[in-house]
């Protein structure tokens, strides 16, 4: 049963990991988005929808990515160009992501679409322990595997990442340098909204291969969290979203077990537990926060 | 309100243009927008908004291949035009009203409450639990004011908690109180679903119903209760103590510029808290008459997305307390119309959360949005 927990974390962690990846590149460059949410919530619309269209989950992911995108790209235009105040754009847009998907989602409710197989990988999905653990997934787990160390590698150690990081900390040296703030910016929420898509077609096309309305339940806003407390940085996310994804898989895992506990008891446990390490951990990780990041958080810092 | 999901969200405060905040190059065209718009009267860009916001919906309702004109007027004429509507309306205007008060006091001291889902939900569990528990040994006034005052305090404690890591551990309230929703909601259904079912009820699960004498009046010949007065007191209540007493000035003060506040002796700290603990209070009277007057019982869908539409509510009114009625009545009727929708043209109900988004989008974009310091 550890290890039915320990695979779940695997599979239930990697749309939360993948949303908190692309929060982390917004946030890094000084940009909240709450509509993080509502791109996952999008995204796993695009990509069902994509996904039933074309038959092909690939092409499915990449419709998820756009329209995660887009919605955030909204999310930019508002916050970046027009100075709108970040966390209400970034719920007015989920709030908008729950409506357009909800009219447009109303006809792929019940449909079957050709999802993401499972492919074990050959040879390492048969050690004992590890490989049903970490090699006995969806190919989008496996993408995930190389995703938070090339974000944190762009981020760190290209010119790119330079740039995005700059226009978190210290956005005057980068109009000094005769680069454009708000194309970082922008460049920088729109990848994050791509990755946000990219999770929620996990959600729809890899973990439960179907569409219902607000079916993300929360995780986006997790993600959110999740970078808080993941101080910003690509490899700790990967570690936290995997912790999530066991909080999330409990509950399934439990109930198969045959073990009677209240459901919804066991859907708390991962919300409880973010705003328990959040307590615990809050007052330390702000100091690695971006410095442009802590002036759209805490304008009251002073108390 | 319809479906969705919850969470509310609030204001924060210094919102920032985070983007916009290097030194003031040549290319800051916001100023440009700003300036070449600034000639318009404010009515005429609110007349803006709104028609942008209807064009876009009339857009995405052709692209699922409904008539846009004909949904329009479907929702025009069920709404505005059918006997009834506007008590309805003005029913589920109350709680919103009070939960956008809830947005509305944390904003003025800089703070975004988004908990405003989660605080209705415990205020609605506290009054559904006193009433529980009172009913046997108390008189109905009794009920009702123990009621009142449990929804209240959860709501209070609620945000307490979100108010507690902002100022303890600095963890910001826009995130902890979106969690909180989460909890609340859960929590609800945990009770509702196990310990709080009603035997009785037939396919969905939902608690056990208020008894009658606790039901809210309604005003006769009306289906208005008498709750929806209490909304409005609060409201001119929320005014006065914002607009007319020294606290409602500190508060400003501190949303204004804390460290300034601070420096200048304010109880910076207990400000911000008593502003969130006030909201989370509003909040969760709206919970109570959410579920004294309208839903006389918990179930799954209790109060959803009343406190997001209030939060909407909130930034259309600029976080000014009597405007907030008007604008809490018109994402009131655009929601009352979402089912009128659903009934007529067959289109998803929560469809017209794409009207309230659009038109906050096209508010927080391009009415001057960047003037507001909550």
């Amino acid at each position: 049963m550890i290890i039915d927990i320990l695979a779940g974390a695997v599979r239930g962690g990697t749309s939360i990991m993948y949303a908190g990846l692309g929060e982390t590149v917004s946030e890094r460059a000084g940009v909240v988005n709450l509509g993080t949410e509502g791109a996952m919530l999008v995204g796993a619309l695009g990509g069902y929808a994509v996904t039933a269209g074309t038959g092909d989950p690939w092409i499915g992911v990449l419709g998820g990515a756009l329209a995660g995108a887009l919605l955030s790209l909204v999310h930019a235009v508002l916050v970046v160009s027009r100075g709108a105040n970040q966390f209400a754009s970034g719920l007015t847009l989920y709030f908008l992501a729950l409506g357009v998907t909800a009219l447009f989602g109303a006809g792929f409710v019940s449909r079957q679409i050709n999802a993401f197989a499972t492919v074990p990988v050959p040879v390492l999905s048969e050690i004992p322990g590890v490989g049903p653990v970490l090699f006995d997934h969806d190919p989008l787990v496996y993408v995930a595997y190389v995703a938070a160390p090339l974000v944190w590698w762009v981020l760190y150690r290209t010119r790119v990442g330079l740039l995005v990081r700059t226009a978190g900390e210290r956005p005057q040296a980068l109009q000094v340098h005769g680069y454009s703030v708000t194309a970082v910016r922008y460049g920088a929420t729109v990848v994050g909204g791509a990755l946000a898509g990219v999770a929620g077609s996990h959600l729809s096309i890899a973990y439960t291969n179907s569409w219902f309305e607000n079916m993300v339940a929360g995780r986006g806003f997790i993600a959110v969290a999740l970078v808080i407390f993941a101080m910003w940085n690509p490899l700790r996310i990967m570690a936290g979203a995997y912790l999530f994804g066991a909080a999330l898989s409990l509950a399934s895992v439990l109930q198969t077990a045959g073990v009677a506990v209240n459901q919804f008891a066991l859907n708390l446990v991962p919300f409880v537990l973010t705003l328990a390490v959040l307590a615990v951990l809050g007052r330390r990780t702000l100091q690695a926060a971006p410095d442009e990041l802590l002036r759209v958080f805490d304008s009251s810092r002073a108390a | 309100m319809s479906q969705g999901t919850r969470a509310g969200t609030q204001p924060v405060t210094q919102d920032a243009p985070a983007g916009v905040d290097p030194p003031p190059g040549p290319t800051s065209w916001p100023s440009r927008a700003r300036s070449a718009t600034a000639w318009l009267p404010g009515a005429a860009r609110w007349a803006g908004a709104l028609l942008a916001g209807l064009v876009v919906f009339s857009a995405f309702v052709a692209a699922n291949g409904a008539d846009p004109l004909a949904v329009l007027a479907d929702i025009w004429t069920s709404t505005l035009t059918q006997p009834g509507q506007f008590q309805q309306i003005v029913l589920r205007a109350a709680p919103i009203a009070l939960a956008g008060l809830a947005v509305v006091v944390p904003a003025r001291a800089g703070l975004v409450n988004v908990g405003g889902e989660g605080q209705i939900v415990v205020g609605g569990i506290a009054a559904a639990g006193a009433a529980m528990w009172l009913t046997p040994f108390s008189s109905v006034g009794g009920v009702l004011a123990g009621m009142v005052v449990a929804a209240a305090l959860a709501g209070a404690a609620w945000a307490g908690i979100a108010a507690a890591l902002r100022l303890v551990v600095q963890v910001n309230e826009a995130v902890t109180t979106l969690l909180l929703n989460y909890v609340a909601l859960y929590s609800m259904l945990f009770l509702i679903l196990g310990p709080w079912k009603d035997p009785a009820a037939l396919g969905q699960s939902t608690s056990v119903e208020l008894v009658d004498s606790v039901k809210l009046p309604v005003f006769s010949g009306t289906s208005i209760h008498v709750g929806v007065v209490l909304a409005v007191v609060a409201a001119a209540a929320v005014w006065f103590a914002l607009t007319r007493t020294s606290w409602g000035f500190r508060l400003t003060v501190v949303g204004g510029n804390a460290e300034a506040a601070r420096r200048a002796g304010l109880p910076v700290v207990r400000l911000l808290l008593t502003a969130l603990l006030i909201g989370g209070a509003l909040a969760g009277l709206a919970g109570f008459l959410q579920l004294a007057g309208m839903e006389y019982k918990l179930r799954p869908t209790f109060g959803l997305t009343i406190g997001y539409v209030a939060f909407l509510a909130s930034w259309l009114a600029r976080h000014k307390p009597l405007p907030l009625l008007l604008t809490s009545f018109v994402l009131a009727a655009i929601a009352v119309s979402g089912n009128s929708l659903q009934i007529g043209s067959g289109l998803p109900a929560a469809s017209v959360n794409i009207l309230m988004g659009l038109l906050l989008v096209t508010v927080l974009g391009w009415t001057s949005a960047r003037k507001e310091r909550a």
